[in-house]
């Protein structure tokens, strides 16, 4: 194949925030009419490249080139008028104003914009409602729609199926399609290598804030494409071997009885044991975050008990689940998190969570939090701030809050979205030594494929309720995937 | 890996390496700028006018420093929860109010009851912060109006009497030891401080402060309430504020219902440029000492210079604002 | 036929839902007139032409207070920039000439736009939180108003009186041109800020400073407009201040009070401090409400120091009401 002009290309753009060096030099290359896919592992570098080609951050060295003339971009409007438009994984779209008042800020005339909205099905959105009252995958449609209503000659699209259902994915690859016939381009960033193998022409992998494999996706499959994005052979994530002999002996630590909150969860009963692992299974929006919010405390049931080493409690906020042993490692690390005080402090709040502590330190708190910053392994080269860890020592502070605290039951709701492979099983790893230790542990994960490798049992959950039960060592992402829809397993 | 240089910096390393790295060390101590910022302004009132620099001189600074200072902890305390108190100067008026009448009675009963009404007022802002969620701004700033009026129609009924405070709290808030070099309200400053300091950085109350201005959700998860931390952030800033007014009481022997308002503006201005952020989680009560300092001195400059009042406030504008960009500047570099 | 009735219905529905807390302000505010109106022996044009002529300094304090805190800042400096426009007219359009008087106007509008829109460059690329750098700059413009006109004095055209009271004397006239004075300015900022691309990005940047900028709007731009506009309705109420008094007046503690007075209506009026959200039209109710308590409670026999505590509580107590029912639809949902 010759080589077509490009349409929007780097050269060895690098950029580093502070000691933490996002990119270290990358060529990247779009030609004209191509659908391309951006690829590599967290923390690869992907999204600090996407923003720069966007004009959010700008580079330290290395130069952009749209139709070969070398272009700056200060300010996200520049990429803009160079015929680059990006959907970024937050809607770049303001709450508090209507669709139509947000296409007026953009300089976008309501009728085109609408017509692309048809190819989602969306065409009767009423444009006076305001932004903030729609629902997360209009939303990301609407922002879809507004870029492709630019006219651009790239769409640059940061993860753009993750929120959407199958139904809305496939609308927007036939978008993506109709967009390709035009001879237009676009990028795909993306974990979804069936995406990949389907819509893109062509993939670069970046690892290590490189550029390190240009590929055909013709010619490839999607293990060649994670060996590409890793570097090497794939292993499964969680291969330590689990002690299934003693796991569930012990008392029910945590039981739920008909939970009810509204519509979200409805009679919710199952209960936890000491030394288990308890899985939970549902796809997004099946009413598992308000469940963990009634067991944290953050919410009250409606109806139904909650009961702690088998006496009903009543939880009317986080404190009072914290002192029966229940503590929660949030789903938004974020939200656990104190980022401009250093890793020792955030580790040692819970210790304070009683007046009767307010005076004075605990003699043994400097151990404890060295004990805990040992057994995680935290990495505390920019400890004064934790703001500036990496996601998965981010989320390592969050559990080691509770290894310094101490607890009986666990409730953790997908502690490894969006971390690396490394750390994974490093959490992964200390959730198994947790529960041989005596700990029960409720776990929400997104990724299916793990569940079997840590949990003891899996609860599954669909539409606010517990639709099956299945034993870990016997369950399969497919009969996982299948009791998630809702639908009977077949035995 | 960390020690490979970036691509900008390989020219003229040398030269931008050692401004560098003297930058990141003053951000690292940013005390360090403002003692710096001190001395000079010090040198400079005693280069306007010599006197300044002896003892009596320092003194009168030092008598001024004192209630603005403790005025200001009630603001850092705060402003570390992400919180303010407009109503602060209020409630240091209102407690001297009622320690000149009670004076009658004895110092101590004075006193406690003056410290009675920081407690009660700065409770209420908490409970409105804390429990019902409005917002710090208006909540003390409703609290300031409600005080001006209650204060001002009692000094008519309940209050009336006694408009002087007693002997001792002249000699506390006035006077001086040691030959008349140390003023006592210097003593009563350097303790409250010791004290301050200790509870922030050695108490876990200190440590929740700093946590709830930097993320009270994080706080809140970890099975801390919440409410707790601000009500007796309140609290506590209500009695200091009241602390200040009864020494503002003894200083000027007799109490007004302007006693303190000339404050409130550089007691939040002391905490900013001691380095505290007024969205909380950042700071110390030992930059705000030096603020207080600072502007304590400025104020004596422009006195001396005797540009008048306009002047004055148009140069104490620019200060501040000069300092804290600065600040800002070097802090956001590191 | 009949879904378009109900497409017709959810829209007033949703309009009212949207702006029910203005609508919530307007309404207080009509009935407080009505039963001030039942409290006084005599209720006619005199009354209205104080309560609105008196109310303008405030209403237009609190509409540039509204746009700068809509678009995610806050002005601590407002009430010193008074100062500044009151003493910069009284001392600069002392029997002159209309024309003079005019210019003057003129000049102390553009020139306010312009210092305040300095301070929200200054905010922009310092970093320096807004509350810190206005409060500094509210010694810097106070400090100069007390150079300017050192102490009260000065005076302003009879044409300048009339426009704002409504009487050249600044005594008695028709309730007219205080109406239209109160009408034509807010109804103006609110279009501004509603209607025009420039006005909706004030919001965008206080709702969402990242996406604005994501979405390609300049946010260093809008900053500076938010406050040239605060700048600009400081000057407005630095002239009806020389138009109803008669004179400058530069004293500190008159430039603080009018600031917090801002910051309490505008809360009052539903904007909410954290930005992006809320409406000037709502702004102008409660500040006329905020101005009418004193004629009121003095109507009902109480003292100013008790109306002092009641407006004070009322203030906090709305506040709370405020946050008791979003703690309670929390809690519901």
């Amino acid at each position: 194949m010759p080589d077509a002009p490009a349409l929007l290309s780097t050269t060895s753009i690098a950029k580093s925030y502070g000691p933490v060096v996002a990119l270290r030099s990358v060529d990247f290359t779009v030609r004209p009419g191509e659908t391309h896919a951006l690829l590599g592992a967290n923390g690869a570098g992907k999204s600090t490249l996407v923003k720069i080609l966007a004009g959010v951050q700008s580079a330290d060295s290395g130069q952009v080139f749209v139709n070969g003339q070398p272009v700056d971009f200060p300010a996200p409007l520049d990429a803009m008028t160079a015929g680059i438009a990006t959907v970024f994984q937050d809607p770049a779209l303001i709450p508090h104003l209507t669709v139509s008042e947000n296409l007026r800020l953009s300089s976008i005339a309501p009728a085109k914009f609408v017509e692309w909205l048809g190819w989602f099905d969306l065409a009767d959105l009423d444009l006076n409602a305001l932004v903030q009252e729609l629902p997360l995958d209009t939303l990301r449609m609407v922002d879809l729609a507004r870029a492709v209503a630019r006219d651009p000659q790239v769409l640059l699209l940061d993860e753009i199926t993750a929120a959407l259902t199958a139904d809305q994915a496939e609308r927007v690859f036939a978008l993506l399609a109709y967009w390709k016939g035009l001879g237009r381009s676009a990028v795909l960033i993306t974990h979804r290598l069936a995406e990949v193998m389907r819509v893109c022409d062509r993939a670069t992998i970046l690892r290590d804030g490189r550029n390190v494999a240009l590929i055909e996706t013709a010619s490839v499959n999607e293990r060649q494409l994670v060996e590409a994005m890793l570097g090497a052979p794939v292993k499964p994530v969680a291969q330590e071997s689990r002690e299934t002999g003693n796991a569930g002996q012990g008392q029910n630590a945590l039981e739920a009885r008909g939970l009810t909150s509204r519509h979200l969860v409805q009679d919710v009963s199952f209960a936890v044991k000491s030394g288990e692992i308890l899985g939970v299974v549902a796809l997004e929006g099946q009413g598992q975050e308000r469940l963990f919010e009634l067991l944290s405390g953050e919410r009250q049931p409606s109806a139904g008990e909650i009961l702690v080493g088998g006496k009903s409690r009543h939880f009317r906020s986080p404190y009072d689940a914290v002192r029966d042993g229940v503590v929660l490692v949030p789903g938004d690390r974020l939200l656990a998190l104190l980022p401009s005080l250093p890793v020792r402090e955030n580790l040692a709040v819970p210790i304070f969570n009683h007046i009767r502590r307010w005076l004075g330190i605990p003699q043994d708190e400097p151990q404890r939090v060295a004990k805990a910053i040992d057994r995680l392994s935290i990495d505390t080269r920019a400890a004064s701030q934790v703001r500036r860890l990496s996601g998965g020592n981010q989320q390592k502070v969050v559990i080691g809050r509770w290894l310094v605290a101490g607890f009986r039951t666990l409730l953790c709701f997908d502690p490894t979205r969006g971390i690396d492979i490394q750390t994974k099983r490093e959490i992964y790893a200390l959730l198994r030594e947790l529960a041989a230790n005596g700990a029960a542990i409720l776990l929400y994960t997104s990724e299916l494929a793990e569940i079997p490798l840590v949990c003891d049992r899996v609860i599954v959950i669909h539409a606010g309720r517990v639709v099956d039960e299945q034993a870990a060592a016997t369950a399969t992402e497919s009969s996982l995937l299948t009791a998630a829809h809702g639908l009977e397993v077949a035995v | 890996m960390s020690q490979s240089p970036a691509p900008t910096t390989a020219k003229n390393a040398k030269s931008i390496g050692l401004t560098f790295r003297l930058l990141a060390f003053l951000a690292a101590h940013p005390t360090l700028i403002l003692l710096g910022v001190l001395a000079i302004l010090v040198l400079v009132a005693g280069n306007i006018r010599p006197s300044y620099l002896t003892v009596a001189g320092l003194r009168t600074t030092l008598l001024q420093a004192a209630p603005l200072g403790i005025l200001a902890a009630s603001q850092t305390i705060l402003m570390l929860t992400g919180g303010i108190d407009l109503s602060v100067t209020m409630i240091a008026t209102g407690a001297a109010y009622v320690t000149a009448n009670q004076s009658p009675n004895g110092a101590a009963v004075a006193i406690l009851f003056g410290i009675l009404v920081g407690l009660v007022a700065g409770s209420a802002n908490g409970v409105g912060v804390a429990v019902f969620r409005v917002n710090p701004l208006i909540m003390t700033l409703a609290m300031s109006g409600i005080l001006l009026g209650l204060f001002t129609a009692w000094t008519q009924t309940i209050l009336q009497g006694s408009t002087q405070v007693g002997g001792l709290i002249k000699t506390v808030s006035a006077g001086a030891f040691w030959d008349n070099r140390i003023p006592y309200s210097v003593v009563v400053w350097a303790v409250l401080s010791l004290l301050l300091i200790w509870l922030l950085r050695r108490m876990g109350w200190g440590r929740l402060l700093y946590a709830t201005g930097d993320n009270e959700v994080a706080v809140r998860l970890a099975g801390v309430r919440v409410w707790q931390v601000r009500i007796s952030a309140y609290a506590l800033a209500g009695v200091l504020g009241a602390l200040a007014g009864i020494l503002l009481a003894g200083r000027t022997g007799a109490v007004d219902l302007q006693l303190a308002s000339t404050f409130l503006l550089p007691s939040v201005a002391a905490a900013v440029i001691g380095g505290t952020s007024i969205f909380g989680g950042v700071g110390g009560y030992a930059g705000t000492i030096l603020g207080a300092l600072i502007l304590s001195v400025l104020n004596s400059i422009l006195t001396f210079l005797n540009v008048g009042q306009a002047i004055q406030q148009v140069v104490y504008g620019l200060i501040v604002l000069a300092l804290a960009w600065g600040y800002a500047g070097l802090t956001r570099r590191g | 036929m009949s879904t378009l009735l109900n497409g017709r219905t959810t829209q007033w529905q949703r309009l009212l839902a949207r702006n029910s807390w203005v609508l919530g302000v307007w309404l207080l505010l009509g009935a407080l007139i009505v039963w001030y109106s039942t409290l006084i022996p005599v209720f006619g044009q005199f009354q209205i032409v104080s309560i609105s002529k008196n109310s303008l300094p405030l209403i237009y304090l609190a509409i540039g207070q509204a746009i700068i805190v809509i678009a995610g800042g806050i002005d601590l400096s407002l009430g010193s920039l008074l100062l500044l426009g009151n003493v910069l007219a009284a001392r600069f359009m002392d029997e002159q000439s209309l024309g003079v008087v005019f210019l003057v106007a003129v000049g102390v509008i553009v020139g306010l736009a312009l210092l305040n829109g300095l301070t929200g460059y200054v905010i922009s690329i310092s970093g320096v939180p807004d509350i810190v750098v206005t409060l500094a700059t509210s010694y810097i413009w106070s400090g100069l108003a007390l150079w300017i006109l050192p102490s009260p004095g000065g005076g302003t055209a009879p044409e300048m009186r009339w426009l704002f009271t409504g009487s050249p004397s600044g005594i008695g006239g028709g309730y007219g041109l205080p109406i239209l004075m109160i009408v034509v300015p807010s109804l103006l900022v609110y279009f501004v800020s509603r209607h025009t691309r420039t006005g909706l990005s004030l919001y965008a940047i206080g709702s969402h400073p990242v996406a604005a900028r994501l979405a390609g709007l300049n946010v260093r731009q809008a900053k500076i407009v938010s406050y040239a506009i605060g700048g600009a309705m400081a000057g407005l109420a630095g002239l009806a201040t020389v138009a109803i008094t008669g004179t400058g007046d530069p004293r500190f503690s008159v430039g603080a009070t009018a600031t917090l007075n801002s910051v309490a209506a505008i809360v009052l009026g539903g904007v909410a401090l954290t930005g992006g959200e809320g409406s000037v039209l709502g702004v102008v109710a409660t500040a006329v409400t905020l101005i009418m308590l004193n004629p009121i409670l003095t109507a009902m026999g109480i003292d100013s120091n008790s109306a002092q505590v009641i407006q004070g509580v009322l203030i906090a107590g709305v506040m709370m009401f405020g946050g008791l029912a979003i703690l309670l639809r929390e809690r519901r949902s």
